[in-house]
């Protein structure tokens, strides 16, 4: 579009602005993170005495704060539940935009009116049934609960139906079963929606912050949002130097998936929006 | 000939139009592994929540009682310390719905048409979006410090006293302002996928007949990417109104519990006061709110696209 030079300017600079609002915070939480306890309201962005001593105490065996084996907890729970869910939700949404059966359009319906289950209304029952099945405090209630979310089944629904239907009927004639078919067309096919649900998944279940803080109750089972919620609260309450060093410590796998699937988050996003 | 036409189309009769039932099981085996996982985690919760709704529920004794429905009553019972809180909190989450909607629809489809005319944009889109993957706790901690009173960032480097978290109408604002940084970038990779996906000519065509930037955006934009606007509007809502770790992390649901959200209370009364089914009750009510508001928001966005 055409426009006047001033015109542009105006845009850029409010972009500019806006993305300065947006970076403003982790500069000082870098800054912080790097500064020692006595200088961290000294109100200077660069450190006058840089500093690994925060990181190193967050980090040390026998503090309160098990870092490791919270981010441990964090990218297990996270990784085997984003694999259950691509797996299900896969199999689950090529039966229903593919198969016929008997109930699937009532599971259709079923699932949509699910999507409208705020997890509010179901937080406390979910506690009390895995309390009942002795699950409390353990991986089940870190991983299990995340496998019922229908909207992965779905994202990959929509994807599914768009898949021409000759490619099925190709293999058919070459006598393929309908596993087959789901193993050698629909999988591979999906993959890039696949990826994307198992990106949104894997950010989800290791941001989520309300199930796991009242899943779990031992210090060596929390997550880590919970586990730096915690510490925030607790022994770091005043000293801003180590909650931000744990803080950033917390980020790392935040910052290595944006860096490397960003491009799926972003996808994922778009497709929720445009779909709905 | 005839016996073969015949068999011919009594096979198409029983093949075709309803496969037989060994093979529709085989078909529903592709679905079961998904729905034995939705049973248990949300079904059953779902079905067994109601029950726990109609009793007096404590978690290490179980049930106490049926009291039907009496806590739901309850709940529409002025001189019932819970019922009034949980009004409370629910004034306190609309509030922060009304105050925090419009910015978080607004704001992104103004940065996206900025983007959409801006060289930069993928650098720019990446800034925004970034803080949307956070976590509420990462967020929430950054924020904490960045708007202490004493000596935080924020009140430094404006030079300023302001009391952000611990009076209103300081809390809200911060609650607003946190929120906004938070999520936005969500909205505005939506907007923005919208705003790419219009047809290239309409944009153009308007600047062609020489309609300003201000005049393009009101009159072609806006209106053209009413179905997407509406879809941010709704999850935007309803993120809003599951309001929770910004006020428990940040001001504690203080001042004077201002800015106690429902959803703490809910979490308050079920596992600070060990009162499941009252606590039941009111994420029951909460959800039928959010289920009647969502399904008015798509009644009328389906309704819009005809």
């Amino acid at each position: 579009m055409k426009m006047p030079g001033w015109k542009r300017g105006i845009i850029f600079a409010i972009l500019v602005v806006g993305s300065l609002f947006m970076v403003f915070p982790f500069l000082w939480l870098l800054s912080t993170a790097f500064k020692p306890e006595s200088d961290a309201f000294d109100g200077h962005l660069i450190p006058g005495h840089p500093t690994f001593a925060n990181f190193a105490s967050v980090l040390a065996p026998g503090s309160s704060a098990e870092v490791l084996r919270w981010l441990g907890n964090s990218l297990l729970s996270a990784i085997v539940a984003s694999l259950a869910v691509m797996v299900l939700d896969s199999l689950a949404a090529y039966g229903l935009a593919r198969l016929q059966f008997f109930g699937r359009k009532v599971i259709l319906y079923l699932l949509i009116a699910s999507l409208m289950v705020p997890f509010i209304a179901v937080l406390i029952p979910l506690y009390l049934e895995l309390a009942n099945f002795g699950l409390l405090d353990t991986y089940g209630a870190l991983i299990l609960p995340y496998t019922a979310n229908a909207f992965g089944v779905f994202l990959l629904y929509q994807f599914y139906t768009n898949i021409p239907k000759e490619l099925e009927e190709a293999a058919i004639v070459d006598g393929a079963g309908k596993f087959q078919i789901w193993r050698r067309i629909f999988l591979p096919l999906g993959i890039p929606a696949t990826a994307t649900l198992g990106m949104m998944t894997f950010m989800g279940v290791y941001n989520d912050f309300f199930w796991p803080l009242v899943a779990t109750s031992s210090n060596s089972m929390r997550t880590m949002t919970v586990g730096v919620a915690l510490m925030a609260i607790g022994p770091y309450s005043t000293n801003y130097s180590l909650l931000m060093a744990l803080t950033v410590f917390s980020m790392i796998p935040t910052f290595i998936a944006f860096i490397f699937a960003q491009r799926q988050l972003m996808q994922g996003v778009a497709t929720t929006g445009i779909n709905l | 000939m005839r016996t073969a036409a015949a068999r011919q189309t009594s096979l198409r009769t029983t093949e075709r139009p309803r496969e037989n039932w060994v093979s529709q099981i085989g078909s529903f085996l592709f679905v079961l592994p998904y729905l034995v996982a939705f049973g248990f985690f949300l079904g059953y919760p779902i079905v067994f929540g109601a029950t726990v709704s109609l009793q007096h529920w404590n978690p290490m004794i179980g049930s106490g009682g049926w009291v039907g429905l009496g806590q739901y009553l309850n709940l529409f019972n002025p001189s019932d310390l819970a019922s009034q809180q949980f009004w409370q909190a629910l004034l306190n989450t609309l509030l922060f719905v009304f105050i925090s909607v419009p910015f978080l629809v607004g704001i992104p489809l103004i940065l996206a048409y900025c983007m959409y005319l801006s060289p930069w944009k993928s650098v720019f889109r990446s800034a925004f979006f970034f803080p949307s993957i956070l976590s509420a706790t990462s967020v929430m901690a950054v924020w904490s410090w960045m708007l202490q009173t004493e000596g935080g960032p924020i009140n430094h480097f404006f030079g300023s006293q302001i009391p952000w978290l611990v009076r209103q109408p300081w809390a809200w604002i911060s609650i607003d302002l946190v929120t906004v940084w938070w999520s936005m970038g969500f909205n505005l990779i939506i907007i923005y996928a919208g705003i790419t996906q219009l047809p290239q000519s309409t944009l153009d065509a308007a600047s062609i007949d020489g309609a300003g930037i201000i005049r393009t955006f009101r009159s072609i934009l806006v209106p053209q990417l009413k179905s997407i606007l509406s879809v941010v509007l709704i999850l935007s809502t309803i993120g809003s109104f599951n309001l929770f770790a910004q006020p428990f992390l940040l001001t504690g649901g203080g001042p004077n519990n201002s800015t106690m959200s429902v959803s703490q209370e809910i979490y308050n009364q079920g596992f600070g006061l060990n009162h499941m089914g009252s606590a039941t009750a009111m994420a029951f009510v909460m959800g039928i709110l959010l289920a009647a508001v969502s399904f008015v928001q798509y009644g009328t966005l389906r309704e819009r696209r005809g």
